[in-house]
């Protein structure tokens, strides 16, 4: 009798994928998973990792800061709706930082190519960086605000809770999110270099908060009260503030208010579409080339 | 079966016409697209991507209309460009993984198909480190890889062999024959050398200046060119007078001899001298290969 060999290598060669092809949108959330996943670097490098949990830590400071001032002095800690303006050089950093990252490597290492000449289209594209880093921003501000808004509960001041604020705050944190994102993919893309575009997003912020804050005093200065709150508007944060302002009614995180009516509430959509616009003219042309 | 067809194709760019009037087609199997560099190679893999649309003329691929069902054809068609196109910090298997999932695979599957492609184009451990690291002939295989994750049945390689030493350029091309006949993914390949192409294509395509220049079997192709070469250990001399005598067309070029091999004759006869003379001369042979033809005579050709 002979004994069966119990284990055999084979060479299997070469086989066919039969399993299921997902449609363009399966590719387009994979694609938002991931590059959400590389803004907070992770699935990246140690090094990738430093800069977004810092920033992101940073951004829970006040919130843990405000939880023990309303525990331990009974006193209110930071209002909600105020926390992005309040953190809004960290939200610009954050932005600035990683922003690049996203677009700029895909442009630089000519990767475009590879997702063009699969079921991706240029909108799909797109569509799946700005998600992602819309997630993102809007993560950074929600996350200290539900946390902030779970240490009142807890702590159970007297008098009821700021649901409305809080709730107010959440959704000017979508307009925030959205309005960051769009414009800070716009200026990224500009550029296939990733620190000409870390440099070109900050110096964006600089430059409107600069700009604001002189319009601002000068035309106060001279009297002019409500051109100097239009001058306001040009720092995009305290835009979406205004946007606060206007629809959920909350205070304004100026000191100083907003011009009248739902103006803000304009000017953001159409920020949002001219930069969306430059973005698609952008990959339009890396597309076919 | 047409796995591509195009009919009249032209395109113009403002300054320049980069196709003419194609009208080229190719079936299963491996085909060569030959032409020199702005021939046009390039921007017809584009049109055929359903990436540019043509100025005038069609193209159908796997019987899809590539200016109208770009999408289909994209997802049943895999692209290795001509350029650089890997991101250097991330590791080849996350890479791939990525590049198949893009082209519709789900996550899970992603993973096998990146792991078993990436053995079969020959990346091995260190498909695991950064592509940054990469030699040229590794990163080629991954572009390769990226092309075939997704299992496409048809791949359009662009330039696969560019940059690529002697021995890397041979890997290349014997895994090229592989993918259009062990793999069964009808392969279109471009470059500017058809003697490289002649080795593993089934079929030639030679464009210049956008127009078709040649489309042919690849038997079809003269081997007035084809050339064996020799090398033995020692006793050069003593060879080249034996097969000399015999009336062979030899020429010693530094260790190596090359022996024509005419066209018109029966191709075995020469092949015969020379292990014939090998043989009775007892000498100890080291090298025995085909030589690969040259371009510039079948350009030189006139058009059929």
């Amino acid at each position: 009798m002979t004994s069966e060999p119990t284990a055999v290598i084979h060479d299997i060669g070469y086989r066919h994928y039969e399993g299921a092809r997902l449609g363009r949108g399966s590719a387009a959330l994979a694609l938002a998973v991931n590059s959400l996943r590389g803004v907070f670097g992770l699935g990246r490098t140690a090094r990738a990792k430093i800069m977004p949990f810092l920033l992101a830590t940073i951004m829970l400071l006040p919130a843990v800061v405000s939880i023990a001032v309303m525990a331990l002095l009974k006193q209110d800690g930071l209002p909600y709706p105020a926390y992005a303006v309040t953190m809004q050089a960290v939200l610009a950093i954050f932005l600035a930082a990683q922003s690049p990252y996203l677009v700029a490597p895909d442009l630089r290492f000519r990767v475009l190519p590879l997702y063009f000449s699969r079921p991706v289209t240029v909108v799909d594209y797109i569509g799946a960086k700005l998600a992602a880093l819309a997630v993102a921003m809007f993560l950074l501000i929600a996350v200290p605000l539900t946390l902030l808004f779970a240490g009142e509960l807890l702590v159970d001041r007297p008098g009821p809770p700021h649901t409305s604020q809080y709730l107010a705050a959440m959704g000017g944190a979508v307009v925030y999110a959205v309005l960051l994102a769009a414009i800070g993919i716009a200026l990224a893309s500009l550029t296939p270099r990733r620190g000409l575009g870390v440099a070109s997003v900050i110096a964006f912020y600089l430059f409107t908060s600069a700009v604001s804050a002189v319009f601002f005093g000068v035309l106060l200065s001279i009297g002019r009260e409500t051109a100097a709150k239009w001058a306001m508007l040009i720092n995009p944060f305290f835009l979406v503030d205004a946007v606060q302002v206007a629809l959920f009614g909350t205070d304004p995180s100026n000191g100083e208010g907003y011009p009248p009516g739902l103006w803000a509430c304009l000017i953001v959509p159409v920020v949002i579409a001219v930069a969306v616009a430059g973005i698609l003219l952008r990959y339009r042309k890396a597309a076919s080339s | 079966m047409a796995i591509l067809a195009t009919e009249g194709l032209t395109k113009r760019f403002p300054r320049v016409t980069a196709l003419d009037e194609l009208t080229v087609m190719a079936g299963t199997g491996v085909t060569g697209l030959v032409g020199a560099n702005g021939a046009g190679k390039s921007t017809l893999i584009k049109i055929l991507l359903g990436l540019l649309p043509p100025t005038s003329g069609r193209a159908r691929v796997l019987d899809l209309d590539a200016a109208t069902h770009g999408l289909e054809i994209r997802r049943l068609v895999g692209y290795m460009p001509e350029h650089d196109c890997l991101p250097p910090d991330v590791s080849a298997t996350e890479f791939v993984v990525h590049m198949a999932q893009m082209s519709g695979l789900p996550r899970t599957a992603a993973r096998e198909r990146a792991a078993d492609t990436l053995r079969h184009v020959g990346l091995h451990e260190e498909r695991y480190r950064p592509i940054g690291g990469y030699s040229t002939g590794m990163r080629q295989r991954v572009k390769l890889a990226q092309a075939l994750v997704h299992d496409p049945r048809l791949v359009f390689l662009d330039e696969p062999t560019n940059g690529l030493d002697p021995q890397g350029r041979d890997e290349m091309l014997a895994l090229i024959r592989r993918i259009g006949t062990e793999f069964g993914i009808s392969v279109l390949v471009t470059s500017h050398l058809l003697g490289e192409l002649e080795r593993v294509c089934d079929h030639v395509i030679v464009i210049d200046a956008g127009r078709l220049l040649r489309s042919s079997a690849i038997g079809d192709f003269t081997q007035a060119s084809q050339a064996i070469a020799v090398e033995v250990e020692d006793g050069l001399e003593p060879l080249v007078e034996r097969l000399g005598g015999l009336g062979e067309a030899v020429a010693v070029q530094g260790r190596l001899l090359t022996v024509q091999v005419p066209a018109d004759a029966d191709p075995g006869r020469t092949y015969d001298a020379v292990r014939d003379a090998v043989c009775d001369l007892g000498l100890n042979l080291v090298r025995l290969e085909q030589r690969r033809g040259h371009i510039e005579d079948v350009f030189k050709e006139p058009v059929a």
